[in-house]
Parts: structure tokens; sequence; C-alpha cells
């Protein structure tokens, strides 16, 4: 590891792991913590003690957070509802989530701020699933007073993937389920935040965009990776794209972060903005971008790397790969060092961090800069990438899904490229149509033919005998 | 003149390349219907069809358990083809709920 920040960001993630596995007290913690930065303060000329005892510091610093994030407030919903308990309870709050509409029914997160029942009402914190058996418009930030019976989610699968323990890793400790309309009272709006509201807006806006130049498939395919919004995918695309090791395509990535960083900087530097300011505002936008697309851990990694380069280049320093990457995942683990476990996060991490360790080395033992033929280098160098991204997660892909397919490295040759067009040509026809509708068709049918090009692709891979093996 | 990196020169390229490719593919459609083939996928390629799939097929594909599987595919041969996805009511094992996840997956050519 060539950073002392990478180091950090290992050591962190460990003392997560450590304090999953092991019950530790939380102030014999802190105490550690204490005399270690004590110990530390008195070590500083003496600098591998000072930077073993950092280390150590880091490793306990990420058991405390993980302990820290069990910890829930007095005020929390979750104490004042008994287990079992079958009392109505009227809550009011804002949905603090994009609502998920299916058939007949909706979901969102409520973020509750005032609790009442018969005549007493007391404030509250904490988020509650909200489930309503029954279609009615929601909007993100709409302040309402719901009256029924808060629940403790069902378990289903016991172990460590518990439905119930999956919604406390999002701080989701109640459910309710509503069955009337007469059950939700709406109130003056307050409490949504500006810039979500706006990335909310701005998402439903770029979602017309591609679902009025394009047919239904080839949209909702382009929406999945452009927008990172996959509910409208069919199944069986994404069993063909699971199956062949290509899923990772309709997931909104650093590659999609850089080309929107790359464009921003583009379209600042035609009108003749200087450095600086063009710098500052493609940061705001990448933010903006990463809300648009629901900042998932893929889309935050990529955001919170993107910005420390740019940063970087700001402050006319040399960024270091590692330490974007180490920044990044302390950033997300900060937050919710719970999310070590998610599978979406060590996925997103592995491959990067496969691709960064793994390609250069590789890339110089096959010495592939000898070769002179251009063309056939970059196609090498594709397969290298897929080869180490690969081999970064075919290890938690076996693991969680139960799947091994060989098939990955061959189709990701092909279908690597191909997404890196469809998204070009994605954000070509979000940015033409959003702001001249009129040229949206000429870039539409170029998207659709790649994407079709795609799906027959995928369905041809995974047909290929010994694809993929279910174990 | 504006003065443009080699990366800002290649992406001015890319856009007049797919907005090339683009034009000409709208035209060839409008001439030929069956190159509309190349940008409209077939449902196929998207979902499951009802009245082809074996049952192997089926318990590979995942998409619902093998006892229900195992239904369907006897349904359709006690009363052959479904002549439509509201049929699928029809088969022990699957109600509302379920009828409507698997709408998603299946068509009828």
């Amino acid at each position: 590891m060539k950073s002392i920040f990478g180091l950090s960001a290992v050591f962190y993630c460990l003392g997560i792991i450590l304090l999953s596995l092991v019950r530790v007290n939380f102030w014999l913690i802190v105490t550690l913590g204490l005399v270690i930065s004590a110990a530390a303060c008195l070590s500083f000329s003496n600098n591998r003690i000072f930077m073993a005892l950092i280390l150590f510091l880091a490793l306990l610093l990420g058991a405390l957070s993980l302990k820290n994030s069990f910890a829930i407030p007095k005020c929390h919903i979750s104490n004042f509802v008994a287990y079992n308990n079958k009392a109505v309870y009227a809550l009011s709050g804002f949905i603090d989530s994009q609502p998920v509409a299916g058939h007949k029914r909706a979901s969102f997160i409520f973020r509750v701020q005032e609790m009442q029942f018969d005549n007493l009402k007391w404030p509250c914190c904490g988020k509650v699933l909200v489930k309503v058996d029954f279609l009615r418009d929601f909007n993100y930030g709409q302040s309402l007073t719901l009256i029924g019976t808060p629940r403790r989610p069902p378990v289903f699968s016991p172990g460590s993937r518990s439905y119930r323990k999956y919604l406390s890793g999002q701080g989701i400790y109640l459910l309710m389920r509503i069955k009337n309309s007469l059950q939700i009272i709406p109130r003056e709006s307050k409490g949504a935040n500006k810039l979500i509201l706006f990335s909310l807006r701005l998402r439903a806006k770029l979602e017309q965009v591609i679902n009025n130049n394009l047919p239904d498939l080839p949209a909702a395919v382009l929406s999945a990776m452009v927008l990172g919004q996959k509910k409208a995918v069919p199944w069986l695309v994404t069993d063909h794209m699971v199956k062949s090791g290509s899923v990772h395509i309709l997931v909104v990535s650093g590659f999609n972060v850089g080309i929107v960083a790359f464009i921003i900087n583009l379209l600042l530097k035609v009108i003749r903005l200087p450095r600086k300011q063009r710098i500052i505002l493609t940061i705001i936008c990448l933010i903006i971008y990463c809300l648009v697309t629901g900042a998932s851990n893929p889309v935050v990694r990529a955001t919170v790397m993107g910005v420390v380069l740019l940063s970087a280049y700001l402050l006319k320093r040399e960024a270091d790969i590692y330490n974007c990457l180490a920044f990044a995942a302390l950033f997300i683990l900060m937050l919710n060092p719970r999310q070590i476990f998610d599978v979406g996060f060590q996925l997103s991490f592995s491959s990067v961090l496969a691709i960064t360790c793994l390609y250069p080395k590789v890339k110089s033992f096959l010495r592939l800069d000898n070769c002179k033929i251009r063309i056939l280098r970059f196609i090498y160098e594709g397969c290298l990438v897929s080869l180490c991204a690969w081999i970064g997660t075919v290890g938690i892909i076996a693991y969680n899904f139960r799947i091994f397919s060989p098939v990955t490295v061959l189709a990701n040759i092909l279908i690597v490229p191909l997404a890196t067009l469809i998204t070009l040509c994605g954000f070509s026809l979000v940015l033409c149509g959003l702001f001249f509708p009129f040229l949206g068709a000429v870039f539409s049918t170029t998207s659709a033919m790649l994407i079709t090009l795609l799906l027959n692709i995928t369905a041809v891979m995974v047909k290929i005998p010994g694809a993929y093996f279910y174990f | 003149m504006l003065n443009f990196t080699p990366e800002e020169k290649k992406v001015i390229l890319f856009l007049l390349i797919i907005a090339f490719c683009g034009i000409t593919l709208n035209n060839l459609a409008k001439l030929n219907y069956r190159v509309k083939k190349l940008f409209c996928p077939h449902l196929s390629l998207a979902r499951i069809d009802l009245n082809k799939v074996s049952l192997d097929e089926l318990i590979t594909s995942r998409c619902l358990p093998e006892k229900t599987a195992a239904l369907i595919v006897a349904y359709r041969q006690e009363h052959g083809n479904f002549k439509s996805l509201e049929g699928l009511k029809e088969v022990r094992g699957i109600g509302e709920q379920r009828y409507e996840r698997l709408k998603g997956i299946f068509f009828i050519e």
C-alpha cells in the first residue's frame, strides 16, 4: 500500500469487521482510543511508533463508529413503540425518499418529526417504511400525518440476510401499512431538502426525454445505464446480464461520473469560464448527478473520487488513485459503517481496487505496450481490465449469489466497449433532448440500435454451454 | 477560434458520427420496414414466450418456483396454449400478487 491514508482506511474497515464479530463495551473502546491518542502525541519523534499508533487509532475509530451506528437516540420512534404493539399512533413528518409505485400499491420512507397517541403529542425522530395499499400520488418532501400502527419488520430469512437486518442497516426499524386513504392527512409542506427535490425533478425530466425518444425496452435499459433507474428493466434482461456477468453496466459507475465531469467541463470551456470556476461548477454538477442517480454506493464512490481528483487539480496537487479510493471508502463508512456489509459496496470497491492494483502489473508483465497495432492493443487492454475486475469480484459474487460465470470475461470484452458507446450516446441524447428536444431523434436511433445489439449479445452469451453455473 | 484539446475534438467527431448514423438509420427505416428491427428489439429479448417455454427452461430461469413452473406447463398441456396472460390466473398457485410479477416476465406471441 502506497499511502498512509489508504492504510488507515484498511484499518478503519478492519475495526468495523472486528467489532461485528466480537462484543466490546463502548467505553472500553473510548478509553483505549484516548490512551492511544495520548501515546501518539508523545511519540511524534519516532515515526514508526507514531504510524503504528495512528493505524491502531483508525481501527478503534472504525469499531467506535459501528458501535455508534447501533445507538438509537432517545427520541427515536422505535423507543416509543413496544414489541407486538397494536396501538394506533399519528405520525407527522415528511416523505424522505422517492416513492416507489407498484401495482395498486406504493411505498416510501417516512421521516417522523412528531408522534401522537390519544391527546399526547411529543417530538420524535427516525424513519418508518410506509407501505400504502392503494394508488395515490406521493412526492419526495411531501408533509403528511399518517395514522396507523407501526410494527417491527418481519425477519423472512433468519441470519445475516434477514429483511429486518437489511432495513436496520438503512436506519429503518419500523414498518407501517396504510390500507385506507383516510389514514393519510396532508400537512403544510416543510422539511424537504431543496437540492434533492431539484435532483429528483431533473431526473424525472431526463427520464421523460429518454422515454419520448426511444422504444420501451431501449428506454428502460438506457435509463438504468445513464440515470441508474432500473425499475423498468425487464426481469429477463437483468437475468441475462447477471448470468453473463455484465450486470455492472446497468449500474451508474465511475465511467458515467467521468463522462459527466468531462461534458460539463467542455461546455463551460466553450463559454470561456475561467479554470477555477469551471472546476467548482463541475464539482457541483457531479454532486447533483450523484443525487439524480439515487446516490447508490458505486455513484457515491465515483463522485467522491471525482471530487477529490478535481480538488487536487484545483489546488495544483498530484492526485493519488489509492488516496482517492480510500477517501471515498472512508466517506461512505463514516456516514454509515454498516455499508461495509453491503454487496454493492464490496463489489464497487473490490473491482476498482483490482483494476488499479492488478491491471498495471499484468500489463507490464505481458508487455502490451510493445504491441504496435493500436486497435489490437486497445482490445488487449479491454480484455485485461475485464479480467482484473472479474478476478476482484468473482469471490464476492460466488459467495453472495451462488453463481460462477466463466463467460464473464468473454462477454465483457464485447459488452463493455458497447456499453461505453451506449453511455456516450445516452448522454448525448439526454443533453440534446433536454435543451433542443427536436434534436433528440438524431441521437436516439443510434442509441436504440446499440442497445438492441447489446441485448442480443447477452442473450447469445448465456446460451453458450457452460456459460454459468449455480451452486 | 476555440482551442480544443485532442479529447474535445474526439467528442465533437463522435457526436457528428452518431448523428450521421442516426439520420441514416432513420431514413433507411422509412424506406424499409425491416431496418426497424435493428433498433426496436424483439420482445423475446425482454420476456419469455409463455407458450413456447419448456419446463427445463422455466426451472433454469429461476423466475418462479419449480412447483409453479410444473403447474404452468401441465396446465398448457391440458388446456392448450394460453390465449392471454390473464390465463395464468387459472393456474393453481398463481394469485393476484404473483400474476402481477409474472406478467412482466412472460409474453404471448
